[in-house]
This record gives structure tokens, C-alpha cells and sequence, in this order.
């Protein structure tokens, strides 16, 4: 089956489009830098130059695709122009449901993030329970006017899916500054890591391979116009570094700041960025993404697309292999 | 003292009303969600009931109907809920120059804002007397305090509220009712809101709040019986300012302020995004 995937460079469209193509389907890829590292290698996957953000260009690419799998997204923590998120995040998804309305696409799976639904409170989140904060985030608010988008597209005829995917972990490609995997990368190598306080605070985790697999799921199983949580385990910060250590064997030490001191922090980083230009590492308003409980509940997938995460701790072992693995390479 | 008793919120689906509820329960008070019909009311209530442990009942009815107001009391009275606190906060706002807006549309935002306060109010006035001490809060706007082009009818209904709250309080204070009305700035309560407010000037963007912010003031200043609640400093400070400045310096600034604003109607949000979808693909096409 021809397949179009937009952000094949990035981590889960890597992946992703890896998977697809070793099962046999011909995946058409949209990418920007035809030299990029990050570019999928594959017989049954052919390059087309692009960009979401160039309708001619998507046009191209999707010709003759019967399927589309749009992870594509600015995902930073900071941008100089906020503008830059709503041209590749809102304006991309609505040029991509445009081209796959007029040419006849099937399907369209969207990836998005559970960042849209906010932190919880009690229970995990599931996929119709209301956020309680205003989204501060210009990513977040992007991701949620994208998938308002796609939902109307439903109306308008196209069959679209919206995945959204919790804190993603695993073997993989490195495009993001602070992900999971370089948090746990430092941790294994023995360096001292800083959680938030209080530690008891819950996350939800999930691996690469759980999410690949959910977004075929999601093509093959999917209700058109619906929301799936691709999520894993939801665990504290406390409980997931000590499962690392018992794995890993790592002495590294963790400390716990409280959220004073680090919203202290992001000031200073905000400072040194006006000053010297250079980007801040977090700010303020992530930092309160990052003291609340962030769980989830992928009950929903389970029961309607037969999606199976992977055990934590066995996930977690792939993944510290992984990256042991890597630092001999 | 709210376990068997009930706080009955207006407009509980989106925006500030979705946030006194979820405000309401942190303090374990029971609910009663009255808002739109659409699915959003019942996902808000099944969300407060599993994470907060409270009661929560849902009602659909669209307040801008005058009968729909009794139909509420008598579903709330049938189901016999004790309620011991009002909070009228669903209303309809509107940005807009008085000759672009349809009548229909004063109409509407007339009887949700002035017309189904006053009813329900009237309604659930005998049984607040029996539970009390009970709680009225009217939710009312900063701007009924400003004469802002662009907000003639919907600040007026405002003062409606900042009014018939003030002269109530007097009235019912004796029967254990405290009443209350909250005074907000702008707040980032829906799509359009939110829109609408980066295209306003710097010193209305700066007094904006997110309504989760307001809503624990808002309880708050309502538990404690103050009369008139100002949540925010910069609001407080608008205040202020508006009673030291000379009367030509005021208008000067409120101009300035609202000069860019672009017109927009809470009615037309839905309207809107589907809009702006249409005319940004019609652009790229």
C-alpha cells in the first residue's frame, strides 16, 4: 500500500516509517533537508523534498497515497517567534487535510500530543475528560487548534484518527534536547539528575515501539473522527529512577528541587537568553507543566484497537540497552 | 457544612463557569451543572465526580429561554437537591459596535445576562433561605465600572448584575443570604476570547487572567461575604486609577485601548473558527 508520513526525520515518524516500509508498503516521506542524517533508509521508502508548509510540495508527495501519517510538528519548548508553531503545526495540518480531501485519501492518522489534555488531578486522564488549566503553551495551543482541524474534517468527509502520545522512550533517533531517553542516557552514565519535588509526582511513559505499533492499529482499527491515548505506565519520578537504577545498576545521584528554585532557574536562563541570544533550556510556564501529575489511561485503545504496551520495566531494559549499546558505537 | 448541600453553577461547560466548578469541588461542595445541551457538560461532570469525589448533576437547558429558568428549579426541586449556593455566571459577551450587532442577538444576550439571573435568583430565593447560610454570586465585569466603546449592551447588562447584587444584599442579608458579585478583567475563557485579546492594546492584555486563577478569589471573596470581588492587582489598579485621573485622561486611554480591537460576539466562537479554517484554506488554495 502507498503511504505518505510527514516527519520522518524526526523520532516517531523515523520509526514509524521504518516499520511501515519493512512490512511491505511503499512509504512516500515529505522532508525538508534532502542531506538530513535523520532520513529514513529504505527500499520501499522513496524521498520526496517538502514541506508541510508548501502545498505544491505536499500535493506532490501524496499523489497515488492511499493512507497519510502526519507526525510532523514543531515540537520546542521555546520558539523566538511564536508564529513559527502556528505555521507548521496549525497551517501544515490544515494544508495536509486539504490535499488529502481533494485527492481521495482513505485514511488520516494524526499524531498529537497528550500535552492537549493537560495534567490531572485524581484518575488518569482518558481522552474526553476536560482540561482544568488554560493552555499556556504555544505548542499545546497549536496541537489543540490542529486536532480541532482535523475533526472537522470529518464533517467535511475525510476519515481521520488522532493519536496522542505521552512521554515517548526508546530505541531511536535523537532529535529532541531534553527527551526521555537523554534524561535516562545521564542517569545511567552516572550523573547527578534533577527530578521535580515532591518525587511522587506521576508521569505517564510510553515506549517507541508501543507507539509505532499503535499508529498501525489506529489505521487498521480506528473509528473515523475519534482520539485513541497511546500511553504506557503511569509512575513517579522516584519510582521510575529507582527501576533504572535496579537495571542498570547506576549510582547516579538524584536530587529534588522544588519548584521555587526552579522557576529561579528559568528566569536566569530567560535572562542569559535576552542578553546573549542563546535559547533557553525550560521556561517558567514548562515548569509548571512539570510539577503536576500527568497520567493518563490508554483503557480506550486497548479496548478498541487491541493496543498492547509494553511492561515498563521490560521497555525500560530495551531501552538502557540501547543506549549502552550506543555509547560504544 | 456542603456535604448534603448543593452549589448550582450556571454556564458549568466552558470557560470561568467550568472553572468555579472544578474550584467548587476542590472544596467538596456538590454540584449542579446547568449549561448548554452538548456533550462537554457531561464529560465536565463525570470528570469533577470520579477526581473529586463529589455529587455532581448535570442539566442541559439554554437560559435564554425564560422557561427553561422554572424548568431548572422544578428538575432541581423534584430530584430534591438543597442548594445553598447560586452562582449565576452563564452570560453572553459580545466586542462589537452597537449598529453591527443584530437585535436578535441584544435580545439574547439581555435575557441570558439580566433576564435568567434575575428568575433564577427569584426561583432559588426561598430555598436558600432554608439552607442557610447560603451564597449568591453574580458574576459581573471590571467593565461595568468603564464606559467602553465596543460594550455598550454587554457592560450595561454588568451593571445590571453589580447593581440588583448591591441592593439585594441589603435586602436578604438578614435571612442568612450573602450576596456577592465578582468583577473580572479579561480572561482567557474560549477560542475567540483568547484570539480576540492578542489583538487588544497592551494594557488590556496585561490585566488578563485565566479563569482558573479568578475562580479561587472569586469562592474565596463569595465565603468570606465580601460584596463587590476585584480578582487581580492590575484590575485593582484600573480601579484606582480610574477614581485619581482626570476624566479626559480616561477617555484617552480607553480609546487607545480599544481602538484595534477587532469585533467578535461569544455567539459567533464556534462561527469563527470555522471561519477562519474556510478563509486561511481558501487563501493556501
Amino acid at each position: 500500500m502507498k503511504i505518505l508520513l510527514t516527519g520522518a526525520t524526526g523520532y516517531i515518524g523515523h520509526q514509524l516509517a521504518l516499520t511501515l516500509a519493512g512490512l511491505g508498503n511503499c512509504v512516500h516521506i515529505l522532508v525538508r533537508n534532502l542531506n538530513s542524517p535523520n532520513i529514513p533508509r529504505h527500499d520501499n521508502i522513496i524521498v520526496f523534498a517538502g514541506d508541510i508548509t508548501d502545498r505544491s510540495s505536499i500535493r506532490n508527495a501524496m499523489r497515488g497515497c492511499i493512507q497519510v501519517f502526519h507526525t510532523a510538528a514543531l515540537v520546542k519548548i521555546f520558539a523566538k517567534d511564536s508564529s513559527e508553531f502556528y505555521k507548521v503545526n496549525v497551517e501544515g495540518t490544515a494544508n495536509l487535510l486539504a490535499e488529502a480531501l481533494d485527492l481521495g485519501i482513505k485514511k488520516f492518522i494524526y499524531t498529537s500530543s497528550c500535552g492537549v489534555m493537560g495534567s490531572s488531578v485524581l484518575k488518569p486522564k482518558s481522552e474526553n475528560d476536560p482540561r482544568t488549566t488554560t493552555i499556556n503553551k504555544d505548542y499545546e495551543f497549536t496541537k489543540f487548534l490542529a486536532e480541532n482541524l482535523v475533526k472537522e474534517y470529518v464533517h467535511k468527509g475525510l476519515f481521520t484518527v488522532i493519536v496522542s502520545l505521552s512521554k515517548v522512550y526508546g530505541p531511536g533517533i535523537e532529535t529532541h534536547p531534553i527527551s526521555v531517553n537523554r534524561i535516562i542516557n545521564n542517569f545511567i552514565k552516572g550523573k547527578i539528575t534533577i527530578i521535580p519535588n515532591p518525587g511522587t509526582l506521576e508521569t505517564n511513559y510510553c515506549f517507541i515501539d508501543d507507539v509505532v505499533e499503535g499508529h498501525i492499529l489506529a489505521m487498521a482499527k480506528g473509528i473515523g473522527g475519534e482520539k485513541y491515548i497511546l500511553g504506557g505506565e503511569n509512575i513517579s519520578y522516584i519510582n521510575l529512577f529507582q527501576t533504572i537504577r535496579s537495571l542498570s545498576g547506576s549510582k547516579a545521584k538524584l536530587i529534588r528541587a522544588p519548584k521555587f528554585l526552579t522557576q529561579t532557574w528559568t528566569v536566569l536562563q530567560w535572562l542569559q537568553y535576552k542578553l546573549t541570544s542563546k535559547e533557553p533550556f525550560a521556561t517558567l510556564k514548562a515548569v509548571q507543566h512539570i510539577f503536576c501529575n500527568k497520567t493518563f489511561s490508554s483503557a480506550k485503545a486497548i479496548r478498541q484497537l487491541g493496543y498492547h504496551p509494553t511492561p515498563l520495566k521490560e521497555a525500560l531494559n530495551q531501552t538502557i540497552q540501547f543506549l549502552k549499546k550506543q555509547e560504544h558505537v | 457544612m456542603f456535604n448534603k448541600n448543593y452549589c448550582l453553577i450556571t454556564g458549568a461547560s466552558e470557560g470561568f463557569g467550568k472553572a468555579l466548578a472544578l474550584d467548587c469541588a476542590s472544596r467538596k461542595m456538590n454540584l449542579i451543572l446547568v449549561a448548554l445541551p452538548g456533550p462537554e457538560l457531561y464529560y465536565l461532570a463525570n470528570f469533577i465526580e470520579r477526581n473529586y469525589k463529589v455529587d455532581v448533576v448535570a442539566i442541559e437547558k439554554d437560559l435564554a429561554v425564560e422557561e427553561n429558568c422554572i424548568l431548572v428549579f422544578k428538575e432541581v426541586q423534584d430530584l430534591k437537591l438543597p442548594v445553598n449556593m447560586l452562582i449565576n455566571n452563564a452570560g453572553l459577551g459580545s466586542t462589537m459596535l452597537f449598529s453591527e450587532g443584530k437585535m436578535s442577538f441584544y435580545q439574547k444576550q439581555i435575557k441570558l445576562n439580566i433576564t435568567a439571573t434575575t428568575l433564577l435568583t427569584h426561583l432559588f430565593l426561598d430555598m436558600l433561605k432554608a439552607n442557610g447560610p447560603s451564597y449568591i454570586l453574580n458574576v459581573g465585569s471590571l467593565c461595568s465600572y468603564f464606559f467602553l466603546p465596543k460594550k455598550q449592551v454587554y457592560g450595561a447588562t454588568k451593571s445590571f448584575l453589580y447593581f440588583f447584587s448591591k441592593s439585594l444584599r441589603r435586602e436578604i442579608k438578614n435571612d442568612g443570604i450573602h450576596v456577592s458579585v465578582v468583577c473580572p478583567g479579561s480572561m482567557n475563557t474560549n477560542l475567540s476570547v483568547t484570539m480576540l485579546i492578542k489583538s487588544s492594546g497592551w494594557l488590556s492584555r496585561l490585566s488578563v487572567m485565566n479563569p482558573e486563577e479568578v475562580a479561587p478569589v472569586a469562592i474565596d471573596g463569595l465565603l468570606k461575604g465580601k460584596e463587590v470581588i476585584i480578582p487581580g492587582r492590575i484590575n485593582k489598579l484600573f480601579l484606582l486609577m480610574d477614581k485619581l485621573l482626570p476624566a479626559f485622561v480616561k477617555k484617552m486611554i480607553t480609546n487607545n485601548q480599544m481602538k484595534n480591537i477587532k469585533s467578535v460576539t461569544a455567539i459567533e466562537s464556534k462561527q469563527k473558527t470555522i471561519l477562519f479554517t474556510e478563509k486561511h484554506n481558501s487563501l493556501t488554495a
